[in-house]
C-alpha cells in the first residue's frame, strides 16, 4: 500500500467537492485554512461544548451529589452508544452524498488509468466519502467527549469511544462503497432485463430508495437522535451478534471490566472492518468500471407529435421545452428527489400522529396538520422547482443559449412546468388531507385556494431568484442554485407567504378570542371569504411583479450567456 | 427581401413564423449585407487579466468555408461564441448575416447552426427526442422534421440506436447527434468548433462532402479545427489566430506567400507563423 498515492487521490476527491467556478478558475489558489474549515469548526465547537458541559457538571454536582451519579451513568451510556450512532449517521450521509454525485463519473474514472493498486484506490475512495459532514461531526463528537471526560474523570472510556467513533465512520463509508458498486452492477442488470420499462423501473426504484433514506434522515435530524441513543444504549447488549454494535460492545466490555470479552469484540470489529474493505476492493476490481447498458425508450417508426401543450396555446418551442423538462424530472435521478418532498412531509406527519388518538389529541393539532397537508407540500414543490428550473440545465445550458429562444419563451415554459407539477401535487395531497383530517367543505375550499395562491406566487418568486442565482456546476454534484441565492429565495418566499396569509390573521385571532371568551362568539374580525379575496389580490400582485423580474433576469442571463 | 438568404419552401415558413423576430431595420441590413456572412470590427474580449481576443477584424463571404486555426488558448472558441452572442465582446461590433448580434441575438440564432467543442447534450433524452426537441425549437414543420431526422440518422449510421438514451452513446455518436442538430433546420451559417472530433472516417467524409454541397447552396461554414489536413482540404480561406490576434488570413496560396514557404503544406506554414516551429529542439529536450 502506497500511502502517498492514497493521500493524493483523497486530495483530488476533496478538491472536487469544493466550489471552484467562474472567475476563480483562473489563477485559483486554495487557502489551506479555508479548505479545512468544517474540521476547524467541528473541533472548536467540540471543545466549547465539552468545556461548557464540564462546567455545568462541576456546578450541578457541587449543588446536588446525586447529580454526580446520574451524570456519570448517563455519559457512560452515551459513550457506549456513540459508535453505533455515528455508524448509522455516517451511513445515511455518505449514501445521500453518493446519490447526489451524478456528474462524478467524468472525474472518478481517472484513477482506473493510473498506476495505483485496487487497494489504494478503494481506500482513498472510502476515506474521501468521509470528508465533509461525517468527518467534521466525528471531530466535533470526539473533541467534546474527550474534554468532558477530563471533568468527569473518565478519560480512558472517552479515548476508547473516540477511536471507536472514527472506526465506525470508516465502517459506514466502507459499507457505502460496497453498496455503491453493487448498485451500479445491480441497476445495470435490471435495465438490461426490463428493456423499455427500464425508465419506469429506475424511476420507481429510485423513489423508494430515496424515500427510505430521507425518512431515516428526517427522523434522525428532527429530535429522533435522543430516542435513538436511548434505544441503542438499552438494546446494544441484547443485539451483540449484529456486527454494527461490536464497537460499542468493545467499549462496554472494557468499561465493565470484562477484558476477555472486550478483546474478542475488538478482534471481531477489526475483522469486520477488514472484511468490508476486502469486499469493497474485490467489487471495485470486478465492477468498478462497469458501464450500465443504454436504456432503450422507443423502437420503431418515428412519429413527431403536435402534443396536448400545443392545444393549450403554447408555441412549439415552449411545448418542447416543457416536454424536455418533464422528461428531465422523470429520468434524472438527482432531480427525482423533488418528488420525495411531499411524500416525506406527509409521512412524517403520519409518524408524528402515531400514538395520538382523536380522544387525546387536541383539535388544533388536526387543524394544523390538515393545513400543513394542503399548503406545505405544494408550496415547497413550487419553491424548489422554481429554484432549480434553470440551474438543472447544467452544462447543457449552451443548447438554450445557442437556440433561438427568447426570455419570454424560456420563462413562460419554465413557469408553466412549475405550476403544472405543483398543482398535481396539491390535488393528491389535498385529497389525502381531506380523507384523513376531514375538514369542512368551506375549510377545504379555502385551503385549496390558498395553496394555489402560494403556488403561483412562490413559483414566480423562486423562478426569478433561480434565474439570477443559477449555478450550472455539475461536479461532483449538480448545484443548480448558488447557496447565497438559496437563502435569499427562502427569505423572500417566507415573507411572501406571510403576506399572502396576513388577511387570515384577524380571522384566526377572532377564532382564538371566541374560544377564550365564549361571549365573543360571532364577533369575527374578518370573514374568511373576504380574507380569501384580499389574499388572492396580494398573491396576484406578487406574481405579476416577480414574473416581470423573472423576465428581466432571463433577458440578462441570455445576453450574458458566458459558457 | 429575406428571400435570397433562405432555401425554397423553408424560406417561406421561416419568414412567416419568425416575421415578428426580425425588425424592419434587421430586414434592411439583411438585404444590404448579402455578400458578407460575418463581419467583425475591432472586437476585443477580456477574461479578467487574460486578453482572449485582441482587436480582431474579420470578414467572411457568403457561401465560404472558412477555417479558424490556432494553438490552444489562442481565442478561436471565444471568437466563434461571439458570432452567436454566447460571449459578449468588450468592444467592437459583430454582424452575422447582416444582423448586429448584440441587438438581435435570437434572429441570428434562428439562422445559424452551432456545434460547440465537446458538446454536452441532454443525456436523459433519446437521440430522436433530442432531435425532435431541436426541430421544435427552430420551428420546423412536423413532416419536414420527420423526413430530415430520418435521412440524417440513416446517413450517419445512427439507425437502430435513435431510441436509446444519449447517456449510453459513445463520444462519436454524441458528436453525430450534435452535428445533425446543427444541420437539421438548414441554417444559412454553420459555426462548427472541432466538428469532426471523434467521428469515424466514413461519417467524417460524409460531413466534409456535405459541407461542400451546402456551400453550393450558399451556406457559409466557419470551423475551428486542429486537424490541419482537413482545413487545407475543405476550406476556401484560413485564418490563423495566435494570442487573440489574427496573424494571417487568406487561401493556401496567400498563406504560402505570407510565410515565405512556397512549396510547404499548412502544417509548416502554421508552425512558422505561430512561432512554434521549434519542434525538433523540444523533442530533443524531451528525450534527454
Amino acid at each position: 500500500m502506497n500511502w502517498k498515492n492514497v493521500l493524493s487521490l483523497m486530495q483530488v476527491e476533496r478538491k472536487s467537492g469544493r466550489l471552484i467556478r467562474g472567475r476563480k478558475i483562473t489563477r485559483y489558489r486554495e487557502s489551506g485554512f479555508l479548505a479545512y474549515w468544517p474540521y476547524w469548526v467541528g473541533l472548536t465547537l467540540g471543545i466549547v461544548t465539552g468545556v461548557l458541559a464540564g462546567i455545568i457538571y462541576d456546578f450541578a454536582s457541587a449543588v446536588d451529589p446525586e447529580i454526580y451519579t446520574l451524570f456519570q451513568q448517563g455519559v457512560l451510556s452515551i459513550f457506549l452508544s456513540l459508535p453505533t450512532l455515528v455508524l448509522v449517521y455516517s451511513l445515511v450521509f455518505t449514501t445521500m452524498q453518493q446519490i447526489q454525485r451524478s456528474g462524478v463519473k467524468i472525474s472518478s474514472q481517472v484513477p482506473y488509468w493510473l498506476p495505483v493498486t485496487w487497494q489504494e484506490h478503494t481506500l482513498a475512495s472510502i476515506l474521501a466519502s468521509l470528508l465533509g459532514f461525517p468527518l467534521a461531526s466525528a471531530v466535533f463528537i470526539t473533541s467534546a467527549i474527550t474534554i468532558l471526560s477530563v471533568f468527569l474523570g473518565q478519560v480512558l472510556p472517552a479515548v476508547m469511544a473516540s477511536l471507536a467513533v472514527f472506526a465506525a465512520a470508516f465502517m459506514a463509508s466502507a459499507i457505502t462503497e460496497v453498496l455503491r458498486i453493487l448498485q451500479v452492477r445491480f441497476i445495470g442488470a435490471v435495465y438490461k432485463s426490463s428493456g423499455r420499462a427500464a425508465v419506469w423501473v429506475r424511476f420507481i426504484g429510485s423513489l423508494l430508495f430515496f424515500l427510505v433514506f430521507y425518512i431515516i434522515y428526517f427522523y434522525m435530524t428532527s429530535g429522533g437522535a435522543v430516542t435513538f441513543i436511548q434505544t441503542i444504549a438499552s438494546a446494544q447488549t441484547a443485539a451483540w451478534f449484529i456486527p454494527f454494535v461490536w464497537l460499542g460492545m468493545t467499549i462496554y466490555s472494557f468499561t465493565s471490566g470484562l477484558l476477555l470479552q472486550g478483546f474478542i469484540f475488538l478482534a471481531l470489529s477489526i475483522l469486520f472492518i477488514a472484511g468490508l474493505f476486502f469486499l469493497a476492493t474485490l467489487l471495485n476490481r470486478r465492477f468498478g468500471l462497469y458501464e450500465p447498458p443504454a436504456i432503450t425508450i422507443s423502437r420503431g417508426t418515428y412519429a413527431p407529435k403536435t402534443g396536448f401543450l400545443g392545444k393549450l396555446g403554447f408555441s412549439t418551442a415552449e411545448a418542447s421545452l416543457i416536454r424536455k423538462d418533464i422528461r428531465a424530472f422523470t429520468r434524472r435521478r438527482e432531480l427525482m428527489t423533488i418528488f420525495i418532498i411531499p411524500i416525506v412531509i406527509i409521512l412524517l406527519q403520519v409518524m408524528q400522529t402515531f400514538g395520538s388518538t382523536t380522544q387525546t389529541a387536541p383539535v388544533q393539532l388536526f387543524v394544523y396538520l390538515a393545513a400543513v397537508t394542503f399548503l406545505l407540500p405544494a408550496s415547497v414543490i413550487a419553491m424548489s422547482l422554481g429554484s432549480f428550473m434553470i440551474g438543472e440545465e447544467g452544462q447543457a445550458v449552451w443548447r438554450i443559449y445557442a437556440s433561438p429562444i427568447s426570455a419570454k419563451t424560456l420563462v413562460k415554459s419554465k413557469y408553466f412546468f412549475i405550476i403544472f407539477f405543483s398543482v398535481i401535487v396539491l390535488a393528491i395531497t389535498g385529497i389525502f388531507g381531506f380523507i384523513v383530517y376531514q375538514p369542512s367543505l368551506r375549510a377545504t375550499v379555502v385551503a385549496y385556494c390558498e395553496a394555489i395562491f402560494l403556488i403561483i406566487a412562490l413559483g414566480a418568486i423562486s423562478l426569478s431568484n433561480g434565474i439570477k442565482g443559477a449555478d450550472f456546476t455539475e461536479t461532483p454534484r449538480p448545484r443548480m442554485m448558488r447557496v447565497s441565492w438559496s437563502f435569499i429565495n427562502l427569505g423572500v418566499c417566507l415573507l411572501a407567504g406571510a403576506a399572502i396569509f396576513a388577511p387570515f390573521f384577524p380571522y384566526a385571532l377572532s377564532s382564538m378570542l371566541s374560544e377564550i371568551m365564549p361571549g365573543l362568539t360571532g364577533v369575527a374580525l374578518l370573514d374568511p371569504l373576504l380574507a380569501l379575496v384580499v389574499s388572492a389580490v396580494i398573491a396576484i400582485v406578487l406574481t405579476v411583479i416577480f414574473y416581470r423580474i423573472a423576465l428581466k433576469n432571463a433577458r440578462e442571463l441570455l445576453a450574458k450567456a458566458e459558457i | 427581401m429575406l428571400a435570397p438568404l433562405m432555401h425554397g419552401k423553408w424560406q417561406m415558413r421561416v419568414r412567416l413564423k419568425y416575421r415578428s423576430h426580425f425588425s424592419s431595420a434587421t430586414v434592411r441590413s439583411l438585404a444590404m449585407s448579402e455578400a458578407f456572412a460575418v463581419e467583425l470590427k475591432s472586437v476585443v474580449k477580456r477574461y479578467n487579466e487574460i486578453l482572449a481576443v485582441a482587436q480582431v477584424d474579420l470578414t467572411i463571404k457568403t457561401g465560404e468555408i472558412f477555417a479558424l486555426l490556432g494553438p490552444n488558448g489562442s481565442g478561436k472558441s471565444t471568437t466563434l461564441k461571439m458570432l452567436l452572442g454566447l460571449v459578449q465582446p468588450d468592444s467592437g461590433s459583430v454582424n452575422v448575416l447582416g444582423i448586429d448580434v448584440q441587438k438581435d441575438a435570437v434572429a441570428v440564432k434562428q439562422l445559424v447552426g452551432y456545434v460547440p467543442e465537446s458538446p454536452r447534450l441532454y443525456e436523459f433524452l433519446t437521440g430522436i427526442e433530442y432531435l425532435d426537441f431541436i426541430g421544435d425549437i427552430y420551428g420546423m414543420q412536423a413532416a419536414e422534421k420527420k423526413n430530415r431526422i430520418t435521412e440524417y440518422l440513416k446517413a450517419l449510421q445512427l439507425e437502430g440506436r435513435e431510441g436509446d438514451m444519449i447517456t449510453g452513446y459513445s463520444e462519436g455518436m454524441k458528436q453525430k447527434i450534435a452535428l445533425i442538430s446543427a444541420f437539421l433546420h438548414r441554417p444559412k451559417l454553420l459555426i462548427l468548433d472541432e466538428p469532426l472530433n471523434a467521428l469515424d472516417p466514413r461519417s467524417a467524409r460524409i460531413v466534409k462532402d456535405f459541407l461542400h454541397k451546402l456551400k453550393m447552396q450558399g451556406v457559409t461554414t466557419i470551423m475551428s479545427t486542429h486537424v490541419l489536413e482537413i482545413a487545407q482540404a475543405v476550406c476556401d480561406r484560413i485564418g490563423i489566430m495566435y494570442q487573440g490576434k489574427i496573424l494571417a488570413l487568406g487561401n493556401m496560396k496567400e498563406l504560402r506567400q505570407m510565410s515565405k514557404l512556397p512549396d510547404s503544406g499548412l502544417e509548416d506554414i502554421f508552425l512558422k507563423l505561430t512561432g512554434t516551429d521549434d519542434i525538433r529542439a523540444v523533442v530533443e529536450e524531451l528525450l534527454k
